[in-house]
């Protein structure tokens, strides 16, 4: 970031915060609300998937935004994301053995 | 010659050399300062870390037939003795959470324009959000531990329907698988001690830009860099609420 900001660039960007703010308020209470009313209502798996994916979203507007990784170069977001492949093959890798624990302590 | 002067002046103000010709020396290629691409990278490897703590989680829980159901454990409110309020203590905290990050996003802002007076105010802020929430969290800490959650012990157990229950009224048919506790222990205190060395990191922020130090810089990078920091607090707390709260 330079040093100066013209007074439409600050208040634009102040303007995106607040935006990402309602966004990641809204996401929460959606989240919650879900969570207690419709718990039983709707299997596991749907459930648990629209948690994740509701989460990765927050998460965007996080890193995005606030931590402002979109406005930096390609080349540099790309060295921070690539490395995350790991996390995603790993989080695979060990719910799988996870339920094949499962299975194998408690057969049906 | 009059060009090499007006160059000068714009190294004065905090902006990188512009210049990216490959060769090294002064110029960066990603044209992001070392110290904010350092806490980058560091961010990074704390996000490995958490990602292993949060994998052993997932890999644990879903190894297990039965785990306690969440709306259950996580239902008491400060000041309501009795009080039946499923997560509702703690979408206060995350709420808190992302309002503290918001205030330091607006510190950083503040210090793009050189605002001294804001950068002081919000950086206040979100040192205020930072202990309240650490405050909530030892309330939860203290409640949990007083119904007899212990890292090694794991008192909310299934009844004979599969709901949750308290295995101390023997309601329960045994006690519940004893990794939660460990876990639950476990991860939220690592994001705790987190967000401690975030307070601790935006007090030595805020004396900075009070006492005028950034200011004499000419530049609050120092604030981007805490600023880095403790939105990645905030960011974990996303993940850490997804697997203890909402699954």
């Amino acid at each position: 970031m330079s040093g100066h900001l013209t007074e439409e660039q600050y208040k634009s960007q102040v303007a995106a915060v607040w935006k990402s703010t309602l966004w990641l308020s809204i996401i929460t209470v959606v989240e919650v609300v879900i969570a207690l009313t419709l718990g039983h209502l709707i299997p596991k798996f749907i459930l648990n998937l629209f948690f994740v994916l509701a989460s990765v979203l927050k998460a965007f507007f996080i890193i995005a935004e606030f931590m402002h990784l979109k406005y930096e170069k390609r080349a540099f977001i790309i060295s921070l994301g690539v490395p995350l492949i790991f996390l995603v093959w790993a989080l695979i890798a060990f719910v799988v053995e996870g339920n094949y624990w499962l299975h194998l302590n408690f057969p049906k | 010659m009059a060009e090499v002067i007006e160059i000068k002046e714009e190294h004065h103000v905090h902006q990188l050399p512009t210049p990216n010709n490959g060769e090294g020396g002064e110029s960066s290629a990603l044209n992001i300062s070392y110290g904010k691409t350092m806490m980058w990278y560091f961010l990074l490897s704390d996000a490995f870390t958490f990602s292993a703590f949060l994998i052993s989680y997932a890999t644990i829980r879903i190894s297990q037939p039965w785990w306690p159901d969440p709306n259950v454990v996580f239902k008491s409110f400060p000041f309501m003795a009795h009080a039946n309020v499923p997560l509702g203590f703690v979408s206060v905290m995350t709420f808190v959470l992302i309002l503290s990050s918001v205030a330091v996003v607006r510190a950083v802002q503040e210090g793009h324009r050189m605002n001294q007076k804001g950068v002081v105010t919000w950086m206040f802020w979100g040192i205020v959000g930072g202990v309240f929430f650490l405050g909530c969290q030892a309330w939860e800490w203290n409640n949990l531990i007083h119904e007899g959650l212990r890292p090694f012990y794991n008192p909310f157990g299934p009844n004979e329907a599969g709901k949750t229950t308290l295995f101390l009224e023997k309601m329960a048919m045994s006690p519940g698988p004893v990794a939660f506790g460990a876990l639950f222990f476990g991860i939220t205190g690592f994001h705790g001690f987190h967000v401690f060395t975030g307070v601790c990191l935006n007090v030595y922020g805020l004396i900075g830009a009070a006492n005028g130090t950034f200011h004499k810089r000419g530049h609050y990078e120092m604030i981007e860099k805490l600023g880095l920091y403790w939105h990645f607090v905030d960011l974990v707390w996303v993940f850490v609420f997804l697997a203890f709260y909402l699954m």
